[in-house]
This record gives structure tokens, C-alpha cells and sequence, in this order.
């Protein structure tokens, strides 16, 4: 957010809080309260709809997304508006819907497969997307937004471009990444660049795995997502910002990797049996 | 974390099975399944190890709850703990909350959704308080819920929205998520939400305690009176968003009341803090200070936090001065009545006046109206019974437009009658009220 930006907010801010003038009859009712403004929450997912994907793949995700919805509707806390974008890349980049829903409103729409993959495209598109002016322009306090992508190849446009622009944004800085790799062809390092880190990179090879991989990852991120806070473990220790700076991000990352260790199915590879 | 299935069957720790019929929530903790236990419905939480730091700690901790027993019959107790499963997993049973009470999570949000009987579809219904009375007695009776939990030697590790619900019509209050109550100054290092969490303890200095309960009951009292955070203003929301560091500083170390007497940069903003700003200046003065002085000094020292006592004589006293116009039925606080002289207020939608009345216990004067109830708490020093009716204002039913104070306690009272002779007034009889009343309830004498 640039000063001028900054300081227009500001002023903003203190003239919707000037002390309030006298209330009428209608407008004093204690019982009268309208309801408590939720925090938001927006989870993107950025998923990759390039000609790879064709077939058993997207067939997959979009079943797996389907069911993903309602699962995502009860976790979320009551206080929390959850909002759902979903950005899909191949030859082009387009948003499911023109802005995020609300979970409880949010209808899954089958995706297809085509094209090559524009994944730097996408980046930028994301980053563009995430401001205040933009797809995060909820009044009320909003919680830093769970990007979760989903790819099974390398990318065809240069996306290191596309992720410094991402980089820079700081709702990306603040935000709960995740990745998902799909058959043996997605580059773990490349996700994890994205990511930040490689504990919050997952792989599916099969079916079963790419199903379970989404709900982990798309279900506990956005638990953690939705949650004010960490509390300390050492309670002997004051806490500092260092401390829990990226807390949300190290514990995505953990609960992944321990959640991924379960996983046992065994069913067929996607790249097998053609 | 392993979820149940419907129809599985859960083996209690000392004997029987409960049969799992349905998932119905999901927290932070774990999910919570109905299920069907000796021809009865539970409700079972199934927590899930990786959500706790020493999951052991946390089951040991919960055996002993259940074995103590719940201190007071508004907590939803857990009552049964299951075997642990071959992989560590486990759950414990509690009654069911009743239907007629009211998460207060819906309370904050003004709806809930529910099954529409004729054509199946979600639909939302309003959830607000029916009366003044039913809110401010519910502020009372969480007070009531901590004070008893205290005595027990216990405090709540940590608090949500979700762990309070309320009847709506009476004001009765149930406590849930009893299973993250401790003995004090333990720490299961259970995360949660700030809202409630004293800053201290948000900060890693202090171990959950009387003290941070004394915060949490603050808060409490505050979101049911102004609906809405006292420490999410105007800084917090000027954030990008909320990170870990920004929980921290708003909620930790810079945490800073939204209506702190000397510094407004932390004010709350309209558009979203619309109720705070709306309800702030109606309330009478001693309730702003109790909040004040609980989230200003209260902030940095625990120990100027208000006591349950404190807040129940605060909350008792905003009880009795509820108005409800004879004439016109507006229904208010004192504060927002017009005061024509001491003893009198006037409506100011109608212009009705209302007399007052004043009790050798208060410093205050009470106001008389058609329907207004004295609670035995109120006329008898040594109670604490802030429920049960002593007196009522009434109506005369031989004698239509003839108001008078009718004995509902299974005492004798003694009053002075338009004759200026002090006559007895048995339980169930009544007395006009009158330019020249007096009272002598016992312990508490009253005059007009």
C-alpha cells in the first residue's frame, strides 16, 4: 500500500468514528444490535487446467473439489466469513467466478482440461487480484488468505517472473501457501519455491492420494487460516514478534507433513496403466 | 486424525458402547458426533491428537474432570471418557445442549440457520435476546458460572463464543467446552482464539488462572452488552490483515481498549463496529467504568481486574433500573429516561412520569413501574438469590388503575397504608403504592 493510499485510509478511519450524533427512539434498543461484523477469509486456489490435466486428473478434482466445499463449510469457525476464489490456468488464466464467494454460497463448476500451462500468467494475475481495491476488500478485519496451488507439470510461460511480482505483494508474504503436485511430472523444488518451503509441498501419484492430498491440505489450511492465533508452548517465555512471525506458516507446514506420513493408499499411479 | 463413522461403535472407559449416529461440528480440538448411549443422545467429542501438544496431559486432565464432577448443573459436563482406540485416538460424552438454548456465537450474528419443517430447505431465523430483562439477567448468569467454578478450585483454560449458550427468552446460561477446564495456574497450551485471552497469557507470562478468567469474564459481559471486540478498533483494522505478529501486538503487548478515556487512536470504526459505537453512551456511567477500569488498568495488572462479585453487583443494579413505560412500553435503562426531579423520570417518547423508590441498601433510587420485579437478592442483604421473585408491581385485579407491590417471598413484610398505620403484609397479599409508602422488608427497609 503506497503513503498517499496509507494516509487517505487513515483519514477515512477517524471520520467514520467521530463520537455519534443523538440517537432517535427506533435507534436506542439495546436489544437492537445488528450482527458483529465476521473476520474474512479468503482461500484461493490456483489450479492448473493444461492438457495434462485431461482425463483422470481433472476428473478427480473436480469430484475431490465437489465434495471439498460442505467439508470446508463446517470447519470453519462461526466467526469466520470464508470466501472461496478459484483462478484456473492453461493457455490462458480465468477466475471461476468474477469474485471470491462465500463458502456458503459457493458452487463447484466442473473444470476441463486444455491447453499448454501458464503459470507466471497466473501469478501476476494473483497478484494484481490480492489488494484492498481488489478481491480483498472487506471492511472488517481479514486474516492473511490460503493460496493453494495445484499443478502436474513444469510451467510453460517464465513464471519466476510472475512469482517476483507475488513476492512483493504482502498479503503473499503474510499468506498460507501451499502446493500440490499431481503425477511424476510437477517439480516438487519449482512448488516449493511458491511455497516458501517444502514441508507445505505434497505429491499425489495416484487417484486416491490426489483426493485425500486436497482435503489435507484445503482443510487444515484453512483451520489454521481462520484462527487468530498460536499460543506459546514454553509458557516460561515471553513470546516476541519473531517468534510468532510465520508461527501459521511452520505449523501448516507440520501438520501437512505429519498428515501426509498417514497416507496409505496404494492405488494406481496416474501415469501408470495407459 | 481419524474420524468416526456413522454407526461405529465407541467403548466407554468403564463399560457399554455408544453408537455413533452423525457428525455435527468440527472445531479446533477435534469433531463432535451425536451418538446414542443407553436409549439416550450424547453428544461426543473425538479430539484429535495432533491438535494437542501432550495429548496424554490433555486425557489425564479430562479424567480427572469427569471423576470430580460438575460444580454447578450450567455446565455441560463431560460425563463419560471412551477406551482409547489401538491408535491413541478417544472421546469423551456430554449431555446435549437443549434445543431452547442459544449458541451465543448466533446470538453475536443475529441468525441461525435451520431446517425448514415444510419444504426441508436452510433457512434463517433471528436470534435475539426477547427482553432487556433476559440479557442483562444473562450477563449475570455467566457471572454466576465463573464464581462457581472458582470456588471449585478450576478455571477455563480457554474460551470461545461457542462455549456460552443462552436462553434468549429467560436469560438462563449453559456452559459448554468443559472439557478444557483445569485446576488453576495449569497450562495445557491449548491455542485458541484472542478474543478471550488475557493478554498476559497471550504473551507466554502467565499460565491460565482466576486472573485471566477474571479477563475472559470481562470480555464476556462486554460482547454481550456492546457486540463487539473491546479491543478491535480502528488500529487493528488499519492492519493489512491479521497476522501473528498483529495478534500479538493488539491483543499482547499493545493491546489497547477501544474506549480508553485517554488515548482514541484504537476507536471503533463505523461500518464495522456500528454496535459499540451505537450502544457505548446509553449505558449508565457505572457500567463504563467497570469496563474501563477492566480493560485499561486490567490490561497490564491482573489484579485490577473485576471479581464476580463486583460484576454482580454491577449487573444486579443495571437490572433494576430497566423502565418499561406504563403508557407507552418504550423499555430502557435509566440513563436514557429524562430525569424531571430526584425521585422522578419522565418517558421521553411519551411524557409519561415514573415514580421511583429508594431501598436502605442501594445509594440509588429504583424505578416503579407496572410488571417490575424485586428479586430477593435485592431485599435481603445476606442473599445471593438473584432469581427468585420477591415482589412484583401489580395492578389491583378488584380495583383496575390501583398499582401496588405484591409479596411473592413466604415472608412477612410490614408496610405503611394510605391510613399512616404500618399494617402486615403476608406472603401472596399486597399494598398500594402510595406518596407515604414504607416498606420493612426485614433487613431492608424501603420509602417512596
Amino acid at each position: 500500500m503506497s503513503n498517499k493510499n496509507n494516509k487517505s485510509a487513515q483519514e477515512s478511519v477517524k471520520e467514520n468514528t467521530r463520537a455519534s450524533s443523538l440517537l432517535d427512539f427506533d435507534d436506542d434498543d439495546p436489544l437492537g444490535a445488528t450482527a458483529v461484523s465476521k473476520k474474512s477469509l479468503v482461500i484461493f486456489f490456483l489450479i492448473d487446467t493444461s492438457g495434462s490435466m485431461k482425463g483422470k486428473k481433472m476428473g478427480e478434482l473436480n469430484t475431490v473439489m465437489e465434495e471439498l466445499i460442505p467439508e470446508i463449510r463446517r470447519v470453519g469457525e462461526a466467526d469466520t466469513d470464508v470466501k472461496i476464489a478459484v483462478l484456473t490456468f492453461s493457455t490462458d488464466i480465468a477466475w471461476m467466478y468474477s469474485i471470491p464467494i462465500s463458502i456458503e454460497e459457493f458452487e463447484w463448476s466442473r473444470l476441463e482440461a486444455s491447453g499448454v500451462t501458464s503459470m507466471g500468467a497466473a501469478f501476476q494475475e494473483l497478484s494484481a487480484r490480492m489488494s484492498r481495491n481488489s478481491f480483498l476488500n472487506s471492511p472488517s478485519l481479514s486474516f492473511a488468505p490460503v493460496i493453494f496451488l495445484m499443478t502436474d507439470g513444469y510451467p510453460s510461460d517464465d513464471y519466476r517472473e510472475g512469482l517476483k511480482a507475488l513476492q512483493s505483494n504482502s498479503w503473499y508474504k503474510f499468506g498460507l501457501k501451499a502446493a500440490l503436485g499431481i503425477g511424476n511430472e510437477a517439480n516438487d523444488e519449482m512448488l516449493a519455491e511458491f511455497t516458501g518451503s517444502k514441508d507445505t509441498v505434497v505429491h499425489a501419484y495416484s487417484g486416491g492420494q490426489l483426493a485425500q492430498m486436497i482435503k489435507v491440505v484445503a482443510v487444515t489450511a484453512s483451520q489454521i487460516g481462520s484462527k487468530s492465533m498460536t499460543l506459546s508452548d514454553e509458557t516460561n517465555k515471553e513470546l516476541t514478534e519473531e517468534d510468532v512471525m510465520t508461527a501459521k506458516q511452520k505449523m501448516l507446514g507440520q501438520q501437512i507433513q505429519e498428515l501426509v506420513k498417514q497416507d496409505d493408499s496404494n492405488d494406481v499411479s496416474f501415469d501408470t496403466g495407459w | 486424525m481419524v474420524n468416526l463413522k456413522v454407526g461405529q461403535e465407541v467403548e466407554l472407559e468403564y463399560g457399554g458402547k455408544a453408537i455413533v449416529k452423525r457428525e455435527i461440528g468440527r472445531g479446533g480440538q477435534g469433531s463432535v458426533y451425536l451418538v446414542e448411549y443407553n436409549g439416550m443422545e450424547w453428544a461426543l467429542k473425538w479430539y484429535d491428537s495432533s491438535k494437542f501438544r501432550d495429548i496424554a496431559e490433555f486425557r489425564k486432565n479430562l479424567k480427572n474432570i469427569v471423576s470430580d464432577g460438575s460444580p454447578y448443573n450450567k455446565f455441560v459436563w463431560p460425563k463419560y471418557l471412551t477406551k482409547q482406540s489401538e491408535d491413541g485416538q478417544f472421546g469423551c460424552l456430554t449431555e446435549m445442549v437443549p434445543e431452547s438454548f442459544d449458541s451465543f456465537v448466533n446470538i453475536l450474528r443475529d441468525f441461525k440457520v435451520v431446517t425448514d419443517p415444510l419444504t426441508s430447505h436452510l433457512v434463517r431465523k433471528p436470534v435475539r435476546f426477547t427482553r432487556l430483562y433476559a440479557m442483562v439477567t444473562a450477563a449475570i448468569n455467566i457471572v454466576n458460572t465463573f464464581r462457581k467454578l472458582h470456588t471449585a478450585g478450576k478455571c477455563f483454560q480457554y474460551l470461545n463464543d461457542g462455549a456460552f449458550f443462552v436462553n434468549i427468552e429467560t436469560g438462563a446460561v449453559l456452559i459448554g467446552s468443559c472439557d478444557n477446564i483445569t485446576a488453576e495456574n495449569m497450562d495445557m497450551g491449548i491455542t485458541g482464539k484472542p478474543g478471550y485471552t488475557a493478554p498476559e497469557y497471550v504473551l507466554g507470562k502467565a499460565k491460565p488462572s482466576r486472573q485471566t478468567d477474571y479477563y475472559a469474564l470481562a470480555v464476556a459481559l462486554f460482547k454481550v452488552l456492546f457486540r463487539g471486540d473491546p479491543l478491535e478498533g480502528r488500529k487493528v483494522v488499519m492492519d493489512i490483515c491479521l497476522t501473528e505478529e498483529d495478534v500479538l501486538k493488539h491483543y499482547g503487548e499493545k493491546a489497547l481498549f477501544v474506549m480508553h478515556p485517554d488515548d482514541d487512536s484504537n476507536r471503533p470504526v463505523r461500518g464495522i463496529h456500528d454496535n459499540i459505537i451505537k450502544f457505548w453512551d446509553t449505558y449508565p456511567e457505572y457500567i463504563k467504568d467497570a469496563f474501563v477500569k477492566s480493560f485499561t488498568e486490567g490490561i497490564s495488572d491482573p489484579e485490577k481486574r473485576l471479581d464476580e462479585d463486583q460484576w454482580q453487583e454491577i449487573f444486579i443494579r443495571l437490572r433494576s433500573e430497566i423502565i418499561q413505560c406504563d403508557i407507552c412500553g418504550r423499555t430502557n435503562f435509566v440513563s436514557l429516561f429524562d430525569k424531571i426531579d430526584s425521585t422522578t423520570y419522565k418517558c421521553p417518547k411519551c411524557g409519561y412520569d415514573i415514580a421511583t423508590i429508594h431501598f436502605s441498601n442501594y445509594d440509588w433510587r429504583l424505578p416503579v413501574y407496572k410488571g417490575r420485579k424485586f428479586y430477593e437478592c435485592e431485599i435481603n442483604p445476606f442473599s445471593d438469590d438473584f432469581l427468585s421473585v420477591s415482589g412484583e408491581v401489580v395492578e389491583n385485579k378488584l380495583r383496575p388503575g390501583v398499582m401496588g407491590i405484591k409479596n411473592c417471598s413466604s415472608r412477612t413484610w410490614k408496610a405503611k397504608m394510605p391510613d399512616g398505620q404500618f399494617h402486615d403484609v403476608g406472603p401472596g397479599k399486597g399494598f398500594p403504592l402510595w406518596q407515604g409508602l414504607e416498606i420493612d422488608f426485614g433487613r431492608v427497609k424501603a420509602k417512596m
